[in-house]
């Protein structure tokens, strides 16, 4: 690159020159300031994303074989696309998929209902000691995943938890943890962990609704309910899409609440979720090209299910605008 | 030329000038394994009881060799992931112990060493021919068996006599025993179907005469739901459906209390058991006994096996020799059996036949009233069947067939749709490996 000038070329500049150079120099320096911005998101994604991705890629398209029965001396070789083809005819994974599938179309829906429902309650002042309500909303979000995970764990299991103790006495018995049931509470604990953050993201988004558009409906005759379903809803579509798209890519990476809880039931096998899956392949198995093949394919998922969400969203918006 | 050289190669070349050194017992160099004051230590991990007993017995008698003892957890509790990391990492101990339906696929894995030449004439005479088959494929043997356990049959004396119930001979007679147990009391069953026992109910195939795994045509065949399978299915699906058997794990606080309370009258499990019983329940001493597992047909009779070790020298071993030797006087020399048998907490079988005697002297004789069950384990491990063979990755088949058993005993799916379950969740797994393979599916 030829970023200085020579002093040479300065002397025997035209007459176009300096102007020429002045907004050379001007999308230098701001060529020089988005590299010094970039690099460190460029170099983290590399790091963190890129690279690890690639070795999968890599991991999935070879394995350690050996022929026959498998006892002879072993090479790494190049398998195309046989761990592929391996998880996508494996019944567990098809499950665990099918698993989430329902996982979503609970928690998805639930999710975004209630965490805009309390937004717009908070935002219509209906609520006192809205401060407060909003952090105790929040607060469940700030316990790590791991901890709500242990903590309703506790309320769950039956012989220790006073919950279902108290339900006994009431001559209500309840397995949470029971065939049909295991799920519903998987969705109750993402519930309880993440409804507050979603929350104040809707919360946020009202703020910036302006004040005249409501006034306006209230001069219209608007009661509360008219205005936060058909005036403040419509306005904070983009949030509702992107919480939509944020818990979709959550929900598709299952693995924190059910791995834990399957201490506690066998209702929760060791490959209930792709995530699951795929702990279980690389570290029960020892197969670690299932395991990268069964990691590519729910990356795959994961970006056309939200390139999916998006697409859908965009044209819905634009054939309302019209 | 099937591609460039594996780790391993390249391990096992560089190994074998450091073995060559050990042998000449010289400078044995960078190894972490290294002889301190003229000892060659080696590491030794097991979840087995009473191993600190044998090392601390093996490590008083021998100044060449020194071992160290870890106790790991045992192999489903994470013993098994510790191994195949560890060995990932390049550090694997010198001998590790792997139970044999594990022997395979540490094997495939590369993580047992070919023993073959290392092992001694003397040592594979002193063997059950029967173990050894179970540790060696393609002629070349891949660990050495400590012990065989045959199914048995425990039972609570005092309550068979207070239900006025015979030991069963048949299976016919035992669910009809269940019957009665279930008519007369209404807490009690006379047994487990443990939804945690993929290894059990192996047993109870490879009694009725089950084949899941042959490598016949230098491929696997798998065959998890052959005839067999299907009757030893039908038989305990029936016991769930007439709600004749408890149905919950046999690792779990609630099985102890079965247990505890007297609310379970047997237990089916290997020879091992008799001895995990006295050390769990001290309290129920000279109620226990035990007698031959039930039989589909009394003329023939057949067992399975339970549980049951072997000893592996690992691809990082540095002193494969020390190991070896170490192993050997493990599996048969007398003093190591009476070490393991005086934590009073084993009751196990050597698969060393001149050991018999030995472990019928040591065995503390009180808890089961004088019974000679090592008498009673000779004449079971007899009957073991022959030719039965264990798969490539039976930890994710038995793991997948014991979620389906789970949901089988909460009234979700059948024990047979366990099984297939389990069959269909091993194949894409072995396939992913580049094994050949081919499955009869019925």
């Amino acid at each position: 690159m030829t970023t200085t000038a020579t002093p040479a070329r300065t002397a025997a500049g035209a007459d176009a020159a300096p102007a020429r150079r002045a907004r050379m120099s001007t999308r230098r320096r701001e060529g020089g300031a988005c590299a010094v911005l970039m690099t460190p998101f460029l170099v983290l994604l590399t790091i963190v994303f890129l690279i690890p991705v690639g070795t999968a890629v890599w991991l999935s398209f070879f394995s350690d074989d050996q022929p026959g029965l498998g006892f002879g001396p072993e090479s790494t070789v190049f398998v195309g696309l046989r761990s592929y083809a391996a998880v996508l005819t494996d019944p567990t994974f098809l499950g665990g998929l099918g698993l989430v599938a329902v996982y979503c179309l609970i928690y998805i829906p639930l999710m975004v209902i209630a965490a805009l429902a309390l937004a717009l309650l908070l935002d219509s002042g209906v609520v006192r000691l809205r401060a407060s309500a909003q952090l105790a909303l929040y607060l469940p979000h700030a316990v790590p995943g791991i901890i709500a995970a242990i903590i309703w764990l506790y309320l769950y299991t039956p012989g220790i938890s006073p919950v279902v103790d108290l339900l006994a006495k009431g001559d209500i018995t309840i397995d949470f943890l029971g065939v049909n049931t295991v799920l519903p509470s998987i969705v109750n604990i993402a519930l309880w962990s993440n409804l507050g953050y979603n929350m104040v993201i809707f919360y946020a988004a009202l703020q910036a609704v302006p004040r005249e558009v409501i006034e306006a409906s209230v001069v219209d005759g608007a009661g509360w309910l008219r205005t936060a379903l058909q005036i403040k809803t419509p306005l904070v579509r983009s949030a509702v899409v992107m919480v939509a798209l944020f818990t979709l890519i959550w929900a598709l990476q299952l693995f924190t609440e059910p791995m834990l809880l399957s201490q506690s039931t066998p209702m929760i096998n060791s490959r209930f979720t792709p995530s699951m899956y795929i702990y279980d392949a690389a570290f029960t198995r020892n197969n670690y090209s299932l395991a990268a093949a069964a990691s590519v394919i729910l990356l795959c998922c994961t970006i056309a299910l939200s390139y999916g969400v998006t697409r859908f969203t965009t044209r819905s918006r634009e054939e309302a605008d019209r | 030329m099937p591609g460039r050289p594996s780790r391993r190669t390249l391990l096992a070349a560089t190994a074998a000038p450091l073995a060559a050194g050990a042998l000449g017992a010289c400078s044995g160099g960078s190894s972490t394994t290294a002889r301190t004051g003229g000892a060659v230590r080696i590491t030794f991990w097991s979840a087995l009881r009473g191993s600190q007993e044998v090392v601390d017995a093996f490590n008083r008698t021998h100044d060449r060799i020194q071992v160290d003892f870890q106790q790991i957890p045992s192999g489903g509790q994470g013993g098994y992931a510790k191994l195949s990391n560890a060995a990932r990492a390049g550090n694997a101990p010198d001998v590790a112990t792997i139970e044999y339906p594990q022997v395979p696929g540490f094997a495939i894995d590369g993580v047992a060493r070919d023993i073959t030449d290392l092992m001694g004439a003397g040592l594979r005479r002193k063997l059950l021919p029967q173990t050894l088959a179970l540790t060696t494929f393609e002629k070349r043997t891949y660990s050495v068996p400590l012990d065989v356990e045959p199914m048995v049959l425990h039972y609570r004396t005092d309550l068979f006599e207070e239900l006025g119930l015979e030991v069963p001979r048949t299976w016919d007679e035992f669910a009809e025993a269940a019957r009665t147990v279930r008519r007369k009391s209404r807490q009690r069953r006379l047994v487990l179907f443990p939804t945690d026992g993929g290894m059990q109910f192996a047993a109870y195939a490879w009694q009725a005469g089950a084949q899941w795994f042959d490598t016949r045509d230098g491929a696997w065949n798998v065959s998890l739901a052959d005839a067999p399978t299907r009757k030893v299915a039908a038989y305990w699906q029936r016991m769930l459906d007439e709600d004749l058997v408890f149905a919950n794990g046999s690792e779990s606080n609630q099985h102890k209390a079965q247990i505890g309370d007297g609310l379970v009258l047997t237990r089916l499990t290997g020879a091992w058991d008799a001895g995990a019983q006295m050390s769990a329940h001290p309290g129920a001493k000279g109620r226990w006994r035990v007698a031959p597992l039930p039989q589909w047909d009394t003329d023939r009779p057949t067992v399975g096996t339970h549980g049951g070790s072997t000893f592996a020298v690992t691809k990082d071993s540095r002193q494969p020799e020390a190991a070896m030797e170490f192993i050997e006087w493990q599996v048969s020399h007398p003093d190591a059996l009476k070490a393991r048998l005086s934590s009073g907490a084993s009751s196990q079988y050597p698969a060393a036949p001149g050991l018999v005697d030995v472990g019928r002297k040591a065995f503390p004789e009180e808890y089961y009233r004088g019974q000679d069950i090592y008498t009673l384990f000779r004449e079971q491990a007899d009957t073991i069947r022959d030719g039965w063979l264990w798969g490539p990755r039976m930890t994710a088949t038995q793991r997948v067939m014991q979620d389906g058993f789970a949901q089988a005993g909460g009234g979700a799916g059948s024990i047979l749709g366990a099984v297939r379950k389990a069959q269909d969740g091993t194949m894409p797994d072995l396939k992913a490996l580049g094994l050949s393979t081919t499955q009869r599916s019925s």
